[in-house]
């Protein structure tokens, strides 16, 4: 119990450091933080207090994104906070928070003394954009339930929760799989070779390798496990979630680790929504359905219930 | 034609050709590997039983 307990302190200390190195590295002495704010605005902190007259002054920043140093983007004002030493620039169009910014200043004045010219670089934490693309592909953007995707499979296996429970941890294991090989594949072998217009091609086969590659292993290796998994593992190949995912990935040029979560967000999605669905179909077993609902309709019914209910966490997104 | 599309194509064949060996390779030897042994008459067992359910 001790030893765990020191495991997680350890774990969790760990984490911290790399958030607020990850947080606050700028690479200037006098800059102490530069971080994105509600998606619009950027906020410097400086270590000292700087002079009102040059912070104000529009012409002593530059911005752009870091792909595009070309297009500046037009900064519409600049607040100063009262202890002079946090500047927030709000810009005219809303910032993409997911690309890197660059930040240029002209010399810095502080009370009367120059602190030399900066560079830098404001980008989202890390951590924030992958948990953001996990929580975006299971709850927002869940694909059964806003995108309509593999309703076949998702209307075939909700009947009873524990077929439900199985599909879904068995479709997470492999799409996790599947869509690491699939941006394994986009990224080192389709894209260097300008052949990413066979990438639907070659993700069908991936998906369908995948399935064969967990249930001969698996057969092997974990005998009890693959029978409780069952016709399942076969079905996930008339999943359309399992090509999107790659499909989605590549089209985005996610890295690993986002390909990752994009892949980890949608199976546990898909469990989610086989969870809540085969929940809600056992009861409407014992409730007094009129005989030309009985069945799937009633499901279809209840299927477009739940993606109202969905619709509620449209549009959000974590910053 | 233009040359530079043939090549594409060639190379695209014989890429995704490379590909498709090497995962079929793969799934071969992990089917070799990870064999397992059935009863054959296991199946003649069920053959033999009624069928229905």
């Amino acid at each position: 119990m001790k030893e765990r307990m020191r495991h997680l302190t350890l774990t969790g200390l760990l984490l911290a450091a790399i958030l607020v190195s990850v947080g606050c590295d700028t690479g200037h002495r006098f800059v102490k933080k530069t971080e994105f704010k509600d998606g619009e605005t950027i906020v410097i902190t400086f270590a000292g207090p700087v002079d009102e007259a040059w912070a104000k002054e529009k012409a002593n920043y530059a911005v752009y994104e870091e792909p595009d140093p070309d297009i500046l983007l037009p900064i519409k004002e600049i607040s100063l906070s009262p202890d002079r030493t946090k500047v927030t620039l709000s810009f005219d169009d809303g910032l993409n928070t997911r690309q890197a910014h660059v930040l240029k200043t002209k010399e810095m004045l502080s009370e009367g003394r120059s602190q030399g010219t900066a560079i830098l670089t404001v980008k989202k934490l890390y951590f924030g954009l992958l948990l953001s693309i996990f929580i975006g592909a299971m709850v927002v953007n869940n694909f059964v339930f806003t995108k309509y995707l593999g309703l076949c499979v998702f209307f075939g296996t909700s009947q009873r929760k524990a077929t439900a429970v199985g599909m879904g941890i068995t479709f997470t294991i492999v799409i996790v799989f599947a869509a690491m090989m699939a941006w394994a594949l986009y990224q080192f072998v389709l894209k260097p070779f300008q052949l990413t217009f066979l990438n639907i091609v070659v993700f069908i086969g991936l998906v369908s390798l995948s399935v064969q590659a967990v249930d001969t292993i698996l057969r092997k290796v974990n005998p009890a496990l693959f029978k409780a998994f069952g016709v399942y593992l076969v079905l996930v190949i008339a999943n359309c979630i399992a090509i999107a995912v790659p499909l989605i990935l590549a089209d985005n040029e996610y890295t690993g680790p986002e390909s990752f979560m994009l892949a980890l967000g949608a199976g546990l999605g898909f469990l989610v929504a086989l969870f809540l669905m085969s929940s809600a179909r056992e009861r409407l077993e014992l409730a007094n359905v009129p005989p030309s609902f009985r069945g799937l309709p009633i499901a279809f019914i209840v299927a477009g219930l739940f993606a109202l209910a969905f619709l509620g966490f449209s549009g959000m997104s974590i910053h | 034609m233009d040359p530079a599309l043939i090549k594409l194509a060639l190379g695209g064949l014989a890429v995704l050709g490379c590909i498709g060996l090497f995962f079929g390779i793969g799934l071969g030897l992990a089917a070799h590997k990870f064999a397992i042994q059935i009863n054959p008459k296991v199946e003649e067992v069920i053959e033999v039983l009624a069928g229905a359910q």
